[in-house]
């Protein structure tokens, strides 16, 4: 079966990937501010007092895309962090112990870095080994778990206002790192751009609803990047108005990732990133990854007058911070949304986020939409226990015991 | 009983006086975390416990948790799930620990325990964490007084401080007889009596420390001497692992776990508006790794190496403790580099498997100090 890529995914990591962390690396040489960023963190404050934010987790996932982060993992374990660590921060820690030739020429140094704790704790670990080792100071962000509902409502008002009072005072600190102000209206037009980013890559995925998808999950682990790490601004907009209309025309054509569409597959949590091809083997098989709860979880609408509360409401309610039952009613109306049949629950065994909590998805996903789920154990990042032959006759195995859409 | 057997039984959340306090018909809350404002629990009539795993196999926990996650987590949950905490009416846990916040999940749905509530921690001291965590326990003491029909005044708050204070000064004062050499208290036995505190009334608590520490002068069957070790580490609910280390000649003077020294070395501050200085006292108590900075911590340990004169310090980390993972080869690194500090790192798992070839490292470390 022969695969059409998307014209404009095509050379995605040469022509904007790498030219971020070039610009960034020559942005720390001309004396600009660079700033670690940990993902949940409210990236569009930096964009709009023009920090250059640089993200470990992207650095880490395109070690593992270019096969190097396995030996990157093993320079952090001898000095002595758990090979059961994150595999992002074992990665990137690694990168900081003499390792040569690494892509990109490494991440830029940080003049500081930005962490919340929205997603993990291990973020805040990890950044503030980090910090240590730069002895550069940490910021962080620290967000209230919301466990009371999915609904922004939910959110008792005093933690909204906690938020807010930390976002208010770490711009202050900025500020002083910065020696500028912050442009109120600069923020407003990030916002602005955030939003369209969102909205765009929100009718990305709405496209991706038709029989036969338009867009599998291997182009949507690249493109999700803008919305993940540069979603306030012209770059990301004019790239998701190109895919957006690249997948209009697939969809008036009729024309999908693959020719004959059996199955149609969510993907929970991370992708497999030194093993995308994954995603081609399953396509091989006639099933086609339609959505990603990972792709879901980036877009929120921001409230331009109410910049720092909608900032709030935003990342409080991310899955990522929030109790099980964001994740299964999520991937509950996505399989409704998305007509899929199939979903795969990758675990990822440095995270506890991720891995803990499968097995009740399943359970609920299953009781709301007769849906069965498969639990894949793997890691995102690192593949010494990775076994090709297994997941793949385990993934091949479970699409047999899927009901065919097309009979 | 001689008291410090007695300590020992009743590591348990079936003993005698947590049987009595039902018999009373009064409720019992288990919570998961040291960061837990039990003064408040415990002024409203509530006896709060500590929800403690054991060494068995986790069969039950294995259906619904995969293999990646802290053991001791997984062994509550078991617990739990095999009815052994049936007598809680309530399950608490803080934002401390992801493991703990995301077995949460199956508690609430896996467990038919009555009322479950979350407290979120704040990660920082600050002064915009400190009112951000008083707001929290106001809202965390409504939620008692309304599902348990309890009263908790300002004036039974008050009372219940001294009386958690007063137990925080007598463990220390149980440590004091750590100074000694040989020891007058030995590494396990102080870990079960910080153990035990946690699942009595504290008063009851109080008093049998002061018998303990009216009599132990006259104690005649001295702990043994050896190698003076600090341990450091997050949770241990049993004395094994210690009793492990005191079987190879390694003498535990001294702890950073957060069932040891961290439960109680800071206490509150009597003099102020209640409820916030229960929220001052656990938010800037000895810190836990999940915090924004771990310096707090490293000085504790730094402080009771000098107090202790510890010769040796063993890291602990459980397995798939995240936060204490990260930790482990920072404080080793400044224990080596500033203080000239030998120190040996093991991971370990809560079941203790594994346990021979941890004695073998355990053993080899104390010969070291020994030369």
């Amino acid at each position: 079966m022969s695969e059409r890529r998307l014209e404009t995914l095509k050379g995605f990591y040469q022509n904007y990937v790498k030219p971020h962390y070039e610009a960034a690396h020559k942005a720390k040489d001309e004396g600009k501010l660079v700033a670690w960023v940990a993902s949940t963190f409210p990236v569009e404050i930096l964009l709009a007092m023009d920090i250059i934010p640089v993200w470990p987790e992207n650095y880490a996932s395109l070690c593992a895309a270019k096969k190097v982060s396995v030996p990157l993992c093993e320079l952090a374990e001898r000095k002595g962090f758990s090979k059961d660590l994150c595999s992002y921060a074992r990665c990137v820690l690694g990168s900081l112990f003499g390792a040569e030739d690494l892509p990109e020429g490494g991440i830029p140094k940080p003049d500081f870095l930005v962490v919340s704790t929205c997603a993990c704790d291990t973020h805040l670990k990890w950044f503030q080994a980090a910090s240590r080792m730069f002895k550069k100071p940490l910021f962080l962000l620290d967000a209230p778990y919301n466990i009371e509902s999915s609904d922004p409502k939910g959110l008792e008002d005093y933690y909204i206002q906690h938020y807010i009072s930390q976002l208010e005072n770490l711009i202050g600190l900025l500020e002083k790192q910065s020696g500028a102000k912050l442009d109120k209206n600069k923020l407003r037009e990030t916002l602005k751009l955030s939003n369209k980013a969102g909205e765009l890559w929100l009718e990305i995925q709405d496209y991706r609803k038709n029989i036969p998808a338009p867009m599998g999950a291997r182009e949507a682990f690249s493109a999700v990047y803008f919305m993940l790490c540069i979603p306030g601004t012209e770059q990301a907009v004019n790239f998701y108005e190109k895919l957006c209309n690249e997948l209009k025309q697939r969809v008036d054509e009729g024309v999908g990732v693959v020719e004959n569409e059996k199955y149609r597959l969510i993907w929970d949590n991370l992708p497999l990133w030194f093993d995308l091809q994954i995603f081609r083997y399953l396509e091989d098989l006639g099933a086609v990854v339609v959505a990603e709860t990972f792709s879901h979880i980036w877009a929120g609408s921001l409230d331009p007058s109410k910049p720092y509360e909608s900032l709030a409401r935003k990342y409080l309610t991310n899955m990522a911070n929030c109790s099980i039952e964001r994740r299964i009613e999520l991937i509950t109306e996505m399989i409704k949304d998305f007509r899929a049949n199939g979903v795969i629950l990758p675990t990822n065994w440095g995270c506890r986020m991720m891995s803990i909590g499968e097995t009740l998805v399943k359970e609920k996903v299953q009781e709301m939409t007769e849906v069965s789920s498969l639990i894949l154990d793997v890691d995102s990042t690192d593949w010494r226990s990775f076994d090709e032959y297994r997941v793949k006759t385990i993934l091949e195995t479970y699409l047999r015991t899927l009901n065919r859409l097309f009979g | 009983m001689e008291p410090l057997e007695l300590f020992k039984t009743l590591i348990s959340a079936d003993n005698e006086f947590t049987r009595e306090w039902k018999r009373r018909k009064k409720p019992i809350l288990g919570y998961a975390s040291s960061y837990t404002p039990e003064e408040i629990i415990y002024a409203g009539g509530i006896l709060p416990i500590r929800v403690f795993g054991s060494l068995e196999p986790s069969k039950l926990a294995d259906v619904y948790l995969p293999v990646n996650v802290c053991s001791f987590a997984k062994s509550c949950f078991n617990r739990a799930l095999k009815g052994e905490y049936s007598l809680l009416d309530a399950y608490v846990i803080s934002n401390s620990c992801d493991n703990q916040t995301k077995i949460y999940d199956f508690w609430r749905h896996c467990v038919p325990v009555n009322k479950t509530y979350f407290i979120n921690t704040p990660h920082s001291t600050t002064k915009r964490a400190l009112k951000f965590f008083h707001n929290e326990l106001e809202r965390f003491k409504k939620w008692l007084v309304k599902n348990f029909e309890v009263e908790i005044s300002a004036e039974n708050l008050k009372n219940t401080i001294k009386v958690y204070n007063e137990n925080r000064k007598l463990l220390k004062q149980i440590y004091e007889l750590r100074k000694r050499n040989p020891p007058l208290v030995s590494g396990s036995e102080a870990l079960e009596i910080v153990l035990s505190s946690m699942m009595i009334p504290k008063e009851e608590h109080n008093k049998l420390l002061r018998t303990l520490l009216d009599k132990i002068e006259k104690r005649e069957d001295l702990p043994k001497g050896g190698v003076r070790l600090l341990v450091s580490g997050s949770v241990m609910d049993n004395s094994e692992l210690l009793r492990l280390v005191e079987s190879v000649r390694g003498c535990v003077v001294a702890d950073d776990l957060c069932t040891g020294s961290r439960y109680f070395w800071n206490t509150v501050n009597e003099n102020e508006e209640p409820t916030k200085a229960i929220a001052e006292r656990y938010l800037h108590k000895i810190p836990c790794p999940f915090m924004s900075s771990s310096e707090g911590r490293f000085k504790h340990v730094m402080e009771m190496v000098k107090l202790f004169n510890v010769k040796g310090i063993i890291i602990f980390s459980l397995k798939f403790c995240d936060v204490h993972s990260f930790d482990a080869p920072i404080l080793a690194e400044e224990l080596r580099e500033n203080e000239g500090m030998p120190v040996l790192c093991l991971e370990w798992e809560h079941s203790l498997s594994g346990i021979a070839q941890l004695r073998t490292r355990i053993e080899a470390f104390i010969e070291m100090l020994e030369d």
